[in-house]
């Protein structure tokens, strides 16, 4: 088949392409699908399951046959639909789930055994023997079936995404759309106009008839001249939207680039969250055709289709074309393409009494019977009054009715409604919030009623907004009737397709309703139908009238299923929207990250936070030979860590330190001004929640720090408390965490190492003993905070300072305190030295746990209203025997295994038998081996015990002896120093 | 004053700038921050500016405020993040809970040379505000790739957006890669 | 989702974290005789009606205001939203 003439594609450029190797020859305007069809390319694919030769079926994005692998390489996309893919230059597509060529596909073997792929043919034949699922039905099914094939390379794309808002969103710009819009925006409204097609107009673009005595590509050519003078108005081509979400949030894509043969640098595709104050759906009508046997031909497709392909896109799957109808539109695609010079083997209308509307031969009150061309029709039965004759024809157009494309109508599972005079689902009156449909999508198919309609639901929805609007002048357009008849399926023994992707026929329909898997969700499950990438836009209605027909109900008490989003396939790299690797999620780096980086440190996560774990030097060969290291320098010298990563809330008010008392289970009143205190914080359930200090800078402020893990959770916990539960006290919060680079300088050289930065401030013991705090200045003029805690168990300090001084101070003091051996440490030596001192972490702290278990029900102050202090006391809580502990091997060659539980020697390892387990574990370099910190029942009583610590999942079981969980300086009297 | 060297939010000695087509995202590391708190049933102190409503923002001689919460302000001191802000705003205002926050954040100041439309069309890649409604003198705290921020429209073609310090760099990387986009690069 | 904030007007879900039954606003006294019980019910037992509920939203990229929303949990319909500080004053008897 050449060219027909005129057409929307511009003739003036020449685009090459290749399907399957050999190439073609395009226009601009083109998509995929029409130059294929113009180059006489009737068979573009194969079936899902039966390997069926298949052709282009549809012009949009309802296609269930032409789905193609465009591009190559890491750019290959499986599963694009021919009808979607505006031609480009180098455009390279291949067909796909075929095994050999696409005319001798060796799995068309699959259609052979038809019989055998019945409905739930899957649920029946591979339920036995149960093993062979795994090892033989399940790879063999993969390979079998499936549509196309991932190129198993990371997606070289990039894709965007935004934000939109505006007055009214209006989904589709057909000519109810697009007159919807013009309303709007003239009035002053924000509009937002978004169609798939990359050219405004819908169905306008593939009739012949005209608006005002003009072509109806002049009246969109005026409009979209109006539309360009319009700030107000956003025009959004090639954009799907794709959902419809709570509140007036409609979800978009919009393929940026697709239609470019090289995507570059460039965006590829953008996905918009919209928000919408109103919205009107005039999202058109997809047609549904009429199963017959071996209706699935390549060259049979949507009558509809197939007059946008003659009257837009300038071609014609063949020379000699038959309609088979039961309504007057499928005689429109007969006019119009004999307008064109094809020649019309006949209109076979399943209408008694049909009109004939030009000069073709008209078969009235007839069928098609069958379709015969295995790799493209070549004939066609058609039967009258039983008598059967044979029509050649190159191609056959199907038009059964319209059905409304109600999908994001019922996104809120507003169930569609049946109309009985327009035989079609209509949107119910349940729809999303802010809704409202016009056009063809509720029915109003003609261009006069679709324009109106348009109109009209932009005037409602500005109405609603108190927006006021007048009713542009629309033109005149075709209201014709289409004088449908209902017929939905030709009776007969053949295989008669209704979906078309996912291969269900006819007689699956019918022998779901024999297994009385009736209702419209079992029919739906047991055949697959409408489960295809497609979800069924073509099949669905068809079918349930089928299996109405067959249960004597009518199509309204058969009901239809309803639609989720995605209204077509949406790719997962758009979802994501845009950053991957290292930038996927945003990641914090502490104030010193610059010098720890130039000081070769190793980093690690910690939440978002990137922090130095450690600091390996030349000639270390292993991270613990590092880590090591670091914590006996530390311990006999001095050692720095940042520590900004942990939460730092300012607690502010005359009411701040009742406020406090009732945050922390211990007492925080008490607290005196310059002092720290360690505070425990319970959830109301009585379980621990979290720990950290508690500063007191003033009379009426603190400073309160959080673990880096809980540092939002409990800033939030402590905003509930101050205005929800006591809103009554004079208390002002606010996170100050990224203020302030806090260094933690610990060791029994730490004060010597400080007094060389301070500014006059004495660190003398009397002066600041352990558990003190203060604001100065340090490095000449620095404002500084000094706090004297240990989390290391030595006499240590930290150091806080503005962050932008953070790195130059961690620079000064490993450059200053060369003598004393300052030596910076990370997370790793953090850790050790924590449990070498039995401090509990997140491991002990796991939200399981109780103060009671961790040592500290002392902690728990009676006597004051404390979140979780009355919890806390309850039997179950107050009467648990697990405490902590430390464990030491008795073999000090064995390691410490965090996670193992314990058990008594001998005892069976079973959960009766369980006495607790293994929080943290370390390799520690002072008492050189393994040692653990764990919860273990009767703990107290159990010292000097040997305990089995058993790790089933590598069969490991080891001995430890029970000891105090302080492993270093039992007594504190190196930080009280 | 110290001898110690700051460090910008990005890691460097020097404040990063860098143009994509008429948008110019600058660091304004001068910027002196302290958030404002009011006691409880305290009235509004006076700075000098008159501290704005719900998602406001205001600037006067050297000063600058916006809402941050129910009876909460960050106070903005242009050129003073070196002094000690902190106590100049406590002295303005006595009684109320001031906290230092200068160092708390990074300010990015993104400038349009084409008036408001790219600043608008940045926002869109960026936050979930509807810009119509975000005209000058408006500013809010919102979501950013996952990143809270705070964003101000100083004047039609001018966006300031402050995030969590420690976070500058993945917001300078958000921000250059939106502006690179818009200009097709 | 959009909550009406009080303050600030509509305003993306995504900017609130979810925390659950308003009815924690309503804590009792830990220092009551019968405080065990009281907070047995306070902690466990909650409603979990399909309809309309009252909820507790943070607006944690917003203005940090804890919120009152009530919400038909079956429709997603919100049919209103107020400071949680305001109405915690407010069964105090307080002026706000």
């Amino acid at each position: 088949m050449t060219r027909l003439a005129g057409g929307l594609i511009d003739r003036s450029q020449t685009l090459d392409f290749t399907f399957d190797g050999k190439s073609f020859k395009g226009h601009p305007g083109d998509t995929l699908a029409s130059a294929l069809l113009a180059n006489g390319m009737r068979l573009v694919g194969r079936s899902f399951k039966y390997h069926r030769p298949r052709g282009v079926f549809a012009a949009g994005s309802e296609e269930p046959n032409a789905m193609v692998e465009l591009r190559t390489g890491a750019w290959r996309e499986p599963n694009t639909r021919a009808t979607m893919v505006e031609l480009f230059d180098g455009l390279e597509a291949s067909s796909q789930n075929r095994l050999g060529s696409l005319r001798h596909d060796l799995l068309a073997v699959n259609d052979l055994f038809a019989p055998f792929f019945a409905a739930g043919f899957y649920y029946k034949t591979f339920m036995w023997p149960k093993a062979f699922w795994e090892r033989l039905y399940e790879p063999m099914i993969r390979r079998a079936a499936g549509l196309g094939s991932l190129s198993m390379q990371p997606d070289p794309d990039t894709y965007d995404k935004g934000f939109l808002h505006c007055d009214l969103l209006v989904i589709g710009g057909g000519a109810a759309g697009l007159a919807a819009a013009l309303t709007a925006a003239r009035a002053g409204a924000s509009v937002i106009l978004a169609d798939e097609d990359f050219r405004l107009g819908g169905r306008l673009n593939g009739e012949s008839h005209s608006l005002d005595d003009m072509p109806a590509t002049g009246w969109i050519n005026s409009l979209e001249a109006e539309f360009a003078s319009l700030p107000n108005l956003r025009i959004m081509r090639r954009t799907t939207v794709f959902g419809a979400f709570d509140h007036g949030i409609y979800g978009a894509v919009e393929r940026v680039s697709d239609h470019l043969a090289a995507p570059g640098a460039g965006v590829r595709q953008t996905l918009w969250r919209i928000t919408a104050r109103r919205t009107v759906l005039a999202a058109g009508a997809t047609e549904r055709h009429v199963p017959f046997a071996n209706n699935d031909r390549p060259g049979i497709m949507l009558a509809g289709a197939m007059r946008t392909f003659a009257n837009r896109f300038a071609s014609c799957p063949a020379d000699r074309v038959a309609i088979f109808t039961n309504n007057d539109d499928g005689h429109r695609t007969a006019l119009d393409l004999s307008a064109k010079g094809i020649e019309i083997a006949g209109v076979i209308d399943t209408r008694d009494g049909a009109k004939v509307f030009g000069s073709y031969p008209l078969f009235a009150g007839a069928a098609v019977t069958n379709a015969r061309g295995r790799l493209g029709l070549k004939a066609i039965d058609v039967t009258v009054d039983g008598r059967t004759q044979t029509l050649r024809c190159g191609a056959l157009g199907v038009s059964g009715g319209w059905n409304p494309n109600v999908h994001l109508a019922s996104h809120h599972r507003g169930r569609p409604c049946w109309d009985n005079g327009l035989q079609a689902f209509l949107p119910g009156e349940d729809l999303p919030a802010g809704m409202i449909v016009a056009g063809a999508a509720k029915g109003e198919g003609t261009t006069h009623s679709a324009l109106n309609s348009g109109a009209s639901a932009a005037l409602q929805a500005l109405a609603d907004l108190g927006l006021s609007a007048s009713r542009p002048r629309l033109p005149q357009a075709e209201d014709a009737p289409t004088n449908l008849k209902p017929f939905w399926h030709v009776a007969g023994k053949g295989r008669a397709w209704v979906d078309f992707q996912n291969d269900v026929t006819v007689k699956d329909i019918k022998l779901a309703h024999l297994e009385n898997m009736r209702p419209v969700e079992h029919l739906k499950r047991w055949t697959t139908l409408g489960m295809a990438t497609d979800q069924g836009k073509t099949a669905n209605v068809t079918a349930l009238a089928v299996m109405a027909e067959l249960t004597g109900k009518s199509i309204a008490e058969t009901g239809t299923t309803i639609f989720r989003p995605p209204y077509t396939g949406v790719s997962l790299g758009v979802l994501g929207g845009g950053d991957t690797g290292k930038n996927f999620r945003p990641s914090r780096l502490t104030p010193t990250h610059q010098w720890a980086s130039a000081n070769g440190a190793v980093f690690t996560e910690a939440g978002q936070w990137m922090r130095a774990q450690y600091f390996p030097r030349v000639g270390e060969t292993t991270w613990r030979e590092t880590v090591d290291r670091e914590v006996l320098a530390t311990r006999s010298g001095v050692g720095i860590c940042d520590v900004t990563t942990l939460g730092k809330v300012d607690v502010q008010g005359t009411d701040a330190a009742e406020f406090l008392d009732r945050i922390y289970a211990n007492k925080m009143a008490s607290l005196i001004p310059g002092r720290v205190r360690y505070g425990l914080m319970l959830r109301e359930d009585g379980f621990a929640y979290d720990d950290g200090t508690c500063a007191r800078l003033g009379e009426d402020h603190y400073v309160v720090t959080t673990t880096t893990a809980q540092a939002g959770p409990v800033y939030r916990h402590m905003e509930f408390a101050r205005q929800c539960l006591w809103p009554e006290l004079d208390v002002q919060l606010i996170s100050t965490t990224d203020a302030w680079a806090q260094l933690a300088v610990a060791g029994p050289n730490s004060r010597r190492l400080l007094e060389r930065i301070v500014d006059e401030f004495d660190l003398s013991n009397p002066a600041f003993p352990f558990m003190a705090c203060a604001e100065t200045t340090v490095c000449n003029g620095l404002r500084a905070r000094i706090f004297r805690i240990s989390f290391s168990g030595e006499l240590a300090y930290e150091l806080a300072v503005p962050a932008r001084y953070g790195n130059a101070l961690m620079e000064r003091l490993i450059e200053i305190g060369a003598d004393l051996g300052a030596t910076p440490y990370g997370t790793e030596a953090l850790g050790v030295m924590r449990i070498e001192k039995g401090h509990a972490a997140g491991n002990e702290i796991n939200g399981q746990t109780t103060a009671q278990m961790l040592g500290l029900a002392r902690m728990v102050a009676k006597g004051k209203d404390a979140i979780g202090a009355v919890m806390s006391r309850r039997e179950g809580l107050a009467g648990d025997s697990r405490v902590l502990v430390g464990l030491q091997p008795v073999d000090p060659a064995e390691p410490v295994v965090p996670g193992s539980h314990l058990f008594s020697p001998g005892a069976a390892q079973t959960t009766a038998n369980d006495l607790g387990w293994v929080t943290s574990a370390c390799h520690s370099p002072n008492l050189r081996s393994s040692i653990g910190l764990g919860f273990l029942a009767g703990g107290g009583e159990r010292m000097g015990e040997e305990i089995i610590a058993a790790n089933p999942l590598q069969n490991q079981s080891v001995r430890l002896r029970v000891v105090s969980q302080h492993f270093v300086d039992p007594e504190g009297g190196r930080l009280r120093d | 004053m110290t001898d110690l060297i700051p460090i910008s939010a990005l890691g460097s000695r020097e404040p990063a700038k860098l143009q994509h087509g008429v948008l110019t995202i600058a660091e304004n590391p001068d910027l002196g921050l302290a958030s404002l708190a009011l006691r409880r049933g305290d009235c509004a102190p006076d700075l000098g500016v008159k501290l704005p409503g719900p998602g406001g923002w205001v600037s006067g001689e050297g000063i600058g405020a916006f809402w941050i919460g129910p009876d909460q302000w960050m106070i903005e001191g242009q050129g003073r993040a070196s002094a000690d802000f902190l106590h100049q705003v406590s002295r303005l205002a006595p009684g109320c809970s001031v906290t230092e926050q200068t160092d708390a954040f990074v300010d990015f100041e993104i400038t349009s040379q084409e008036g408001g439309a790219p600043v608008r069309a940045l926002m869109e890649k960026l936050v979930n505000i509807d810009t119509a409604a975000f005209g000058p003198g408006r500013a809010t705290r919102t979501r950013l790739e996952h990143m809270s921020v705070f964003i101000i429209r100083r004047a039609e073609d001018r966006l300031a957006v402050m995030g969590m310090r420690s976070l500058a760099g993945s917001l300078w990387h958000a921000l250059q890669t939106a502006a690179r986009r818009l200009n097709h690069e | 989702m959009l909550i009406p904030h009080p303050l600030l007007g509509l305003r993306d879900a995504q900017e609130f974290t979810y925390l659950g039954d308003a009815a924690l606003l309503d804590r009792p006294d830990g220092l009551a005789a019968d405080a065990e019980a009281s907070f047995a019910d306070y902690v466990y037992l909650r409603n979990n009606p399909a309809g309309v509920h009252r909820e507790l939203w943070f607006h944690e990229h917003g203005d940090r205001s804890w919120l009152i929303v009530k919400r038909n949990t079956v429709t997603h319909e919100i049919l209103g939203a107020e400071l949680a500080r305001d109405v915690a004053l407010a069964s105090r008897g307080e002026a706000q």
